[in-house]
Parts: structure tokens; C-alpha cells; sequence
């Protein structure tokens, strides 16, 4: 398909653009840019947030490309003085990378196996809990495109797509007609769990509302009655929903065709976190004895669903990763980057594309105080402020190439509105694992 | 023969072999020859700790440890005293032996046990005797005892053994138990004994049961007083009451097999 029409002299639009501010990674987009300005002066099919995202883009072409403690440096310069932070550091932590693209993360995973280092992405403190939910339990899951065309149940849990993955209901899962879904909408229950009333909660046909820290309670009594059990009255008074609405929910559930259960950080981040994840997919293993059913997790930053496929596929493990004895070994809690941090125990801090100073806990950020730390982003945060080598990168899916993960695991191309002067992170991390080398055939 | 810290490590120290079992035979230069991962660095032992006495079955470690890991993994036999904090894996998959602990653990103590006993005077993390993440089955033998507090996921799928918690334990205390037995003799976190097949978790205070256990009947279990009595023996504070006791009993997880018990010290 053609990407680049040129419409009128320095205005430029590129069709099927994608944008990747959230986990929907639509690729739909039609971009207006003004070449001179370089800005993007329109983003056609965009949600509010996707139009906000493309339309705060702009270049701040007076920042240095690399800064040594807060002085502007070359770029070679830097990537020296980074290597050579990382080559001697006993106990390196990688970070980030959930604003890269999977070829940037590719590199930095192998960055992280030549310096035996540990690698680690902003899933920790996400959707980590997620990963290990389902390590225990199996993941029953499926595509978007799959949900589009056949799902007649969707399930909102402790997430609120509209307002932070507009387009999920819109363009994926509730609006649209699909190939068994003839009438779209109509068709479709949508179901809304959570413990306070959200804009998601005005799309919903049922809402069931559940007191703050019993999704697990919940989701427990729903297995009961998927397996034929009875539930006490315990199960009202934990959760606050009545024991009619539980038993409804369970049979809406049980009599659909498809289902889908999206759920987001109210499952993962409130008490019990992976093991509220276990209960929902174990839920949904269950809920496969009487229909189809499938559990999604609305992720939400643009490639963080493309950090764990990359690390995955490369070391077997999504998070929490460590190199230190030069083969791979995960173990949340003891390997993610903010417990790391908050026992003291890294010497030197490589952070991509994120900000983790700006919020990690306290002590963690305190000691990241302490190392020297390498950062890589587009604009000025308190991560690259405190960082002894800092590059500025150009952004993603607006100015550079590559591949992102959609929240369903499926990768889909960028396509880049404009030039960037900033070279791309994975132009940063080519050279820098270079010099690695170079640094560490000299050690031996 | 003892081992004391005269650098501590600046990064995680993974020291598996600081065991009665591994460094059984060897000479203190040997010992201090030994090879442990600092960082991911190898350096020798002797860069971190200074080695005195023969190796006779006892083994003492003192000094700054809270960034040494796996001590006394895989120990079969002997003695270890430990003085001071230590990281996480404390005693993992040890068959045998015994570990004293002065000071607190982290994360992951005695994971995977089969046998052997391990004893901390002081607070331990998440984990304790659990199995690794995925596993059907956890401990499959042997003795733990925390003196203080413990975090979540105490017990985590125990098949066999015996953990005893002098202070309190945290959520999902005897989460996805087979068998076995947790004591916490203060008070437990919610949703004890989730998704539990068979095994017992006893309380000497009241907790929140997820509704998905089934309150029995209140009785006076003979069995507890063995059990009780033997916490006393090996120095855990102990009341009369609860020897003679009523319990309430509470069967579940009615996901699971519903075969197991939680036991609250009621009067
Ligand atoms: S839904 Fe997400 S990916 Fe799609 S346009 Fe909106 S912000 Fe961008």
C-alpha cells in the first residue's frame, strides 16, 4: 500500500500510521504532518488520546544528542562512557524498554547476555503479576481480530478501557460487526467488574460493583458455581455483591457463545495481585467446560506486551531476568528492577525509554541516586536528569521504523510520520553493544 | 570451623556452596580457594570471608551476610550457625542437617526442602518453604521454624514437613498446600489455604476465611498437643490454654479437593 502521498509542497500523509501510545497499537491511523514545522498536524481515526499523543510531538532540536553529567557531549563520547559504566559494573540492571521497538529490545536483550547482567521491563510493575498468574495456570487467549469476529461476552475487570484504550471498545471489541457478530453492538453483552463506576461503565449492560480487594472472593465464588458448587452467604458480605447477581454473572457467562475477559491493573496491582490473575485465567480454564472462553490483559503502554514476547522468546522468561551467572534465571520479586533497587543491591542502572525515578518507591529511587545510571529518552525526565549518561532518542512509531506488539501479541509495523536529527535506541544500543565487545575481549 | 565476613560484597553474593556438606574435607585454604559469584563476577571466597578451624560436621558463618544467597542449598548433614541477616534461598532444597539462624532472611527460605530442619531467630520473607513458582509441590520434607514474622505464601504447595511461625505470616498462608503442616502462632494475613488440596494450617488467632471454606465444628484436637508440646521443646513460646484448647475447624479450598483443614484457637 502506498504510506506517502505528498498532498501539497512540506505536507505530507501517511496512511495506515500506527499509533503507539496504548496497548491497542491501532494501525489505522492517517497522519497530516508539516514537514516544516514537523509536527503532526493531524491524526485522522485517532482516539483523544492517540490525537494528543501525535500532536504533542514536537523536536526540541536544541538538546544535546548525548549529555556526560548534564554536559553536551558527542555521541561516540557517550557511548563509550556508557560502555564503559556497564563493562565494569558487578551487578548492571537493565530497565525499561516498554517505549522501544522489539528490534530495540532485541538488541538490549542482548546487551543485558553479554554483560551478564539483569534485564527487566516495566512489566514488573504492571502486568508482571499477570505473567506469573498465568505461569501456574495456563493462558487460555486469543487475537483481537478473533474477539472482533466472534466474541458475544465481554468482561471488563478492574480496567477502564475507554478511558485508557478508547479504541479497544470502538474499533476491536464491542462496536464492531465481525463475521459471526453480524448486528456488532446488538449482538454483544458487555459486562463491567470493578469496585467504583467508570466511563466503562456507561457501555456496560451489567455492572457489577465488588468492594475493594475482593476480586478474588469473587472470582472464587464465580468458579464455584461454574462447577456446579453453591455458594454460602460468606460470599456477599466479603464481597458485597448478592448472591443473585454472583449466580447470574455465572450463568451470563457460562449460557455465551465466546467470551472474552479483559482485565487490567485492578486485578494486578491491588492485594493478591498474581494470585488474582491465577484466579481469573483458572476462571476462565473452568468456564472452557461450558463454552469458549479467553482471558486478555489490557495492556497498557504501546510495546510493553512486545518487551515481554522479545524476552520470551530470547531467554524463556518475560521479566525479571538475570544473566549474572551467564545463562538465564527469573524470579519476580527477586530479579525486578524495583526490589533490586530497594535492597541496594545494583552498582549500575541502564534505563530505557522509561522513567522509573519518577515512580518507583522511595527507597529504590534513593539508591539509584547512588549508581551511575544511563538513560535513554526522548524528552527530559527526572530519570534522564539523574542519570550519568544521557541520550536523547528519537521516538518511536513517530520518527523511527520497527515493530511493535499489540496487547494480543500480534506485531505490527511502524510507519514513521518524520525525520527525527535524534538517532533511534536502537541506533544507540548497535554501537554501545559494539564497545561492549570491544571493552570486554580487552578484560580477558 | 567458622567463616567471618571481612568485606562485604557490594552486589548479591551467591555463595551455594557455604554448607557442612560441600565444604566437608576441606582445608581452610581450600575453603578460601573456593569459587562464589559476585555480581557476575567469579572471585574466591577468601575475598569476602576469612577462614579458621577444621571442618568437623559444624559450620559457622558470622558477620555483614545480607547480600549472600543460597546459603546451605542442597545441605545433606552437619551443623550451620549463622550470625547476622542473610539474603534470600536460605537452605534451598537441603535434604538434611540443621541451620540456626541469629538474624533474618529474606525470600524463598528452605524452598523445595526435603528434609532437615531450619530455625530462625529473627523475621523471614515471602515464600517460606514454598515451592518453586509453577510447581505442583513444594517442600516435601523437614522443619522450619521462624521465630518472628513471616511475609506471604508461607507453605506455598508443602506436600510434607512442618513450618511454624512464632509471630505473624502474611496473605495466602498455606496457598495451594498437598499436605503437610503451618502453625503461625500469631495472627495470619487473608485467604489462608487458597486453593489447598489436603494439609493443615493452625492459627492460635482468629482470621478471615475466603468463603469458599466451610466452617465444621469447634473441637479439641489431641493431635495439637503433640505438636504444640514439640514447639515448646525446641523453644517457642507456648500457652497452657492453647494445649487444652478448642478449635474451630474450617474445611477447604471447595475449589480444590476440599480435604483440607485450617484450625483456629477459639477458648
Ligand atoms: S486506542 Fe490507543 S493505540 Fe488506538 S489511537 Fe487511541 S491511544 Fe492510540
Amino acid at each position: 500500500m502506498d504510506s506517502s502521498v505528498a498532498a501539497e509542497p512540506n505536507i505530507r500523509v501517511v496512511k495506515n500510521a500506527t499509533c503507539t501510545f496504548c496497548g491497542c497499537v491501532c494501525d489505522d491511523m492517517e497522519l497530516t504532518v508539516d514537514l516544516d514545522q514537523k509536527r503532526i498536524t493531524k491524526a485522522k481515526n485517532a482516539c483523544v488520546l492517540g490525537k494528543a499523543w501525535f500532536a504533542e510531538h514536537s523536536v526540541d532540536e536544541s538538546r544535546p544528542v548525548a549529555m556526560i553529567e548534564g554536559k553536551e557531549v558527542s555521541l561516540d563520547e557517550a557511548i563509550d562512557e556508557a560502555a564503559k559504566i556497564l563493562v565494569n559494573a558487578r551487578f548492571p540492571v537493565i530497565y525499561g524498554m516498554s517505549n522501544s521497538t522489539s528490534e530495540a529490545q532485541r538488541e538490549t536483550v542482548k546487551m543485558a547476555d553479554l554483560l551478564s547482567a539483569n534485564v527487566d521491563s516495566t512489566s514488573s510493575v504492571c502486568h508482571g503479576p499477570t505473567g506469573m498468574g498465568l505461569q501456574g495456570v495456563g493462558e487460555p487467549t486469543t487475537t483481537l481480530g478473533e474477539v472482533k469476529n466472534r466474541a458475544d461476552m465481554i468482561v471488563y475487570w478492574g480496567c477502564n478501557p475507554s478511558d485508557c484504550h478508547p479504541r479497544l471498545s470502538t474499533h476491536y471489541a464491542v462496536n464492531p460487526k465481525g463475521m459471526y457478530i453480524p448486528n456488532g453492538r446488538k449482538d454483544r453483552t458487555v459486562i463491567n467488574v470493578d469496585v467504583r463506576s467508570t466511563t466503562t461503565t456507561n457501555i456496560a449492560d451489567v455492572f457489577v460493583q465488588v468492594k475493594p480487594g475482593s476480586d478474588f472472593e469473587l472470582l472464587w465464588g464465580l468458579r464455584i458455581l461454574v462447577r456446579g458448587g453453591k455458594l454460602n452467604p460468606a460470599f456477599e458480605e466479603q464481597t458485597g455483591v448478592p448472591i443473585d447477581v454472583i449466580e447470574n454473572l455465572a450463568s451470563r457467562l457460562m449460557s455465551c457463545n465466546y467470551g472474552i475477559l479483559f482485565f487490567g491493573m485492578g486485578l494486578t496491582m491491588t492485594r493478591g495481585r498474581h494470585y488474582n490473575a491465577s484466579a481469573l485465567h483458572m476462571l476462565a480454564t473452568d468456564l472452557n467446560e461450558h463454552t469458549h472462553f479467553v482471558v486478555k490483559p489490557a495492556r497498557g503502554h504501546g510495546n510493553v506486551t512486545g518487551a515481554d514476547t522479545v524476552m520470551s522468546w530470547q531467554t524463556g522468561y518475560p521479566f525479571g531476568i538475570n544473566f549474572n551467572r551467564g545463562y538465564p534465571r527469573h524470579e519476580p520479586g527477586e530479579f525486578t528492577t524495583t526490589d533490586i533497587m530497594c535492597r541496594g543491591e545494583a552498582d549500575a542502572a541502564c534505563i530505557i525509554a522509561s522513567d522509573p525515578m519518577a515512580n518507583f518507591a522511595k527507597p529504590a529511587i534513593d539508591h539509584m541516586k547512588k549508581i551511575p545510571m544511563i538513560s535513554f529518552d526522548p524528552k527530559p525526565t527526572p530519570t534522564s536528569q539523574a542519570a550519568r549518561v544521557a541520550f536523547t532518542t528519537a521516538c518511536y512509531g513517530i520518527n523511527t521504523p520497527g515493530t511493535v506488539y499489540r496487547m494480543d501479541d500480534i506485531p505490527i509495523p511502524l510507519r514513521p510520520a518524520f525525520e527525527s536529527p535524534f538517532p533511534s535506541d536502537l541506533d544507540i544500543l548497535k554501537p554501545l553493544v559494539k564497545r561492549i565487545r570491544e571493552l570486554k575481549r580487552a578484560q580477558y | 570451623m567458622k567463616l567471618t565476613v571481612h568485606t562485604p560484597p557490594e552486589v548479591p553474593l551467591e555463595a551455594e556452596i557455604l554448607s557442612p556438606t560441600s565444604l566437608a574435607g576441606l582445608s581452610e585454604a581450600e575453603v578460601s580457594a573456593l569459587i562464589v559469584h559476585h555480581g557476575n563476577r567469579k572471585e574466591a571466597l577468601g575475598e569476602f570471608f576469612s577462614v579458621n578451624g577444621k571442618m568437623n560436621g559444624r559450620l559457622e558463618l558470622e558477620g555483614d551476610l545480607s547480600f549472600v544467597k543460597l546459603i546451605g542449598q542442597g545441605m545433606a548433614d552437619g551443623e550451620m550457625f549463622i550470625e547476622g541477616n542473610v539474603s534470600g534461598h536460605l537452605g534451598c532444597g537441603m535434604s538434611g542437617g540443621r541451620i540456626v539462624l541469629n538474624g533474618d532472611a529474606q525470600d524463598w527460605v528452605g524452598e523445595d526442602m526435603t528434609g532437615g530442619s531450619i530455625t530462625i531467630n529473627g523475621n523471614a520473607g515471602h515464600m517460606v518453604g514454598s515451592g518453586v513458582r509453577g510447581a505442583e509441590q513444594g517442600m516435601l520434607g523437614g522443619e522450619i521454624f521462624v521465630r518472628g514474622n513471616c511475609k506471604n505464601e508461607a507453605g506455598g504447595a508443602m506436600r510434607r514437613g512442618l513450618v511454624a511461625i512464632g509471630g505473624n505470616s502474611g496473605d495466602f498462608t498455606g496457598l495451594n498446600m498437598v499436605a503437610g503442616t503451618v502453625i503461625v502462632l500469631g495472627e495470619m494475613g487473608i485467604r489462608t489455604g487458597s486453593n489447598m488440596k489436603r494439609g493443615s494450617v493452625i492459627s492460635m488467632n482468629p482470621a478471615r476465611m475466603i468463603p469458599s471454606f466451610s466452617y465444621s465444628c469447634t473441637y479439641q484436637p489431641i493431635f495439637l498437643r503433640f505438636y504444640l508440646n514439640y514447639l515448646r521443646d525446641v523453644g517457642f513460646e507456648i500457652d497452657d490454654a492453647w494445649l487444652n484448647g478448642s478449635y474451630q475447624r474450617w474445611c477447604g479450598d471447595a475449589i480444590s479437593l476440599n480435604k483440607g483443614e485450617v484450625l483456629l484457637y477459639q477458648s
